[in-house]
């Protein structure tokens, strides 16, 4: 079992947003490294975060709950987190544990920062 | 060997019961007892007699109350477990309890028989404690540590799912390296019900496995005051949604049979479908629409029914077992698992529990996995009716 499994968190400015792409696996063993790409954003000020998950391949409970808590704090602070780009076997885990329901999910990049 | 256990309530009537209830295991000089009407009495009797390992506490008490007496003992006395006696519905004070670190409650009035297993229970429990306490090493504390949470962990699950000639029913738990939050649990409801659990908690670790036993201990006494699992998951899910701060959730599926006529009625919190395999079919146990429990306050459950027929295998499981990888990082996957149940129909709960894992088991071919695998068949062998 590696200690980690292959995550990187590139991010893209836009006027209204900043966009995180998590790529690769978000489980139990690399959660801290996209805790870490949000809570830096927070830090800098930023409220509004777009989660673009076209380069996410697998997502734990764990991981979902990385998004709760952004969510959270981006809310607490005056923002707001929108997620995009769903895989169909990522929108399934969201719909079964109805975080479809809690997070507020769009289609495409284009229709999540239509949202804002 | 004698276990010495403190019983803490300000009924004066209870001492008497308790020496009559318990009188042969005392005469076989299995249990000893000692009393004490509130906290403060307590502590006294934990100071005379060092050897008090159990203590059963009520929690509403003059001079000292139960929940301060948890206090003092977390940090004074921490080789003591606690198991907590209070009323029906006291849910707040429960969750308080087991939050300050009680082991496990019995409700009032006080069903001797199930004090006995709890008892029993516990001081297994203590034992497995104390064993991997002595054999701990300072080099290897904090993994003896983990090791002892996970037993916790274990300890939680019911020792022995009953067969009667009615339905059979069969669990197993593989844990993961690191202590994860899986559970399962089956229980009667009352003399016509039945109660069945499977659930998964986000995260791993200590924090984990404490909100593991904390939703444990909650449905079980949500299940004893609503008849609706819907009704349960929503009184489950207000009391852990507070103050949450941690984010942390659990998906869990909660479901109750009518032994009367097997019409099962389930509410589903953000778990994977279980599988219904009858009659050589396989098929998801449709949703319920629900979300996992700790996210969002204020949700309404809703409760699905689905009627059993004899000869029907409801199997339950955790994303560990379709999530399991081997050395090439394929997943294990739904399609094999249903698969598998398909050729499965015929057997019984045991057989069909047994057959999974050592599938899962083989396909992962001994890569350690990140997440625990749990699963629990129940089959329908009659029902009361006919």
């Amino acid at each position: 079992m590696a200690n980690h499994t292959p995550l990187s968190v590139p991010s893209e400015e836009h006027d209204k947003a900043v966009i995180l792409c998590p790529a690769g696996r978000v489980d139990g063993t690399n959660v801290a490294i996209l805790q870490g790409a949000v809570r830096e954003r927070l830090d800098a000020g930023q409220t509004t975060v777009v989660f673009d998950l076209v380069d996410l391949n697998y997502i734990s409970s764990a991981g979902l709950r990385v998004f709760l808590m952004a969510a959270r704090d981006l809310q607490r602070h005056g923002g707001k987190a929108l997620f995009c780009g769903l895989s169909e076997q990522i929108m399934q885990v969201f719909e079964i544990t109805g975080f479809d329901k809690i997070l507020s999910v769009h289609g495409t990049r284009d229709e999540a920062l239509g949202a804002i | 060997m004698s276990a010495r256990i403190l019983v803490v309530d300000d009924e004066e009537d209870l001492e008497l019961l308790v020496r009559q209830r318990f009188r042969r295991r005392i005469r076989k000089g299995e249990f000893e007892f000692v009393f004490a009407h509130n906290g403060k009495e307590a502590l006294a009797q934990l100071e005379e007699y060092s050897d008090i390992r159990l203590v059963l506490s009520d929690i509403n008490m003059p001079v000292m109350d139960g929940l301060t007496l948890l206090s003092q003992l977390k940090s004074d006395n921490s080789d003591v477990c606690a198991v907590i006696v209070s009323a029906y519905g006291d849910m707040a004070n429960i969750r308080t309890a087991m939050n300050r670190g009680a082991f496990d409650f019995v409700t009032k009035p006080i069903d001797f028989n199930d004090l006995q297993l709890t008892i029993d229970k516990t001081l297994r429990h203590i034992e497995m404690l104390q064993e991997a306490l002595a054999s701990r090493d300072r080099l290897t504390a904090l993994k003896q540590e983990l090791v002892v949470a996970s037993q916790v962990q274990t300890a939680v699950l019911p020792a022995a799912l009953p067969v009667t000639e009615q339905f059979d029913v069969h669990a197993s738990m593989t844990p993961a390296r690191e202590i994860g939050g899986d559970f399962y649990d089956f229980f009667s409801v009352d003399d016509d019900h039945m109660g069945l659990v499977i659930a998964d908690v986000s995260d791993k670790g200590i924090p984990a496995a404490l909100f593991t036993m904390v939703s444990r201990a909650l449905l079980k006494a949500a299940a004893r005051n609503h008849a609706s699992p819907a009704h349960c998951l929503h009184e489950v899910n207000e009391l852990v949604s507070q103050e949450n701060d941690a984010c942390m959730f659990v998906t869990l599926f909660y479901a109750v049979l009518d032994l009367r006529d097997g019409r099962l009625v389930y509410s589903n919190g953000g778990h994977n479908p279980p599988r219904l395999v009858r009659a050589g079919e396989v098929q998801e146990v449709p949703a319920t629409g629900d979300i996992a429990l700790g996210v969002a306050l204020d949700h309404d459950f809703h409760d699905a029914e689905l009627p059993l027929h004899i000869g029907d295998t409801l199997f339950l499981y955790t994303d560990g077992i379709t999530e399991a990888c081997n050395a090439a990082e394929e997943e294990y996957g739904e399609q094999r698992l249903d698969d598998l149940l398909h050729e499965l129909c015929d057997v019984g709960a045991a057989d069909t529990v047994e057959a999974v894992v050592n599938a899962v088991e083989e396909f992962a071919g001994g890569v350690a996995q990140f997440d625990d695998m749990t699963c629990m068949a129940l089959r329908l062998n009659s029902t009361r009716s006919g």
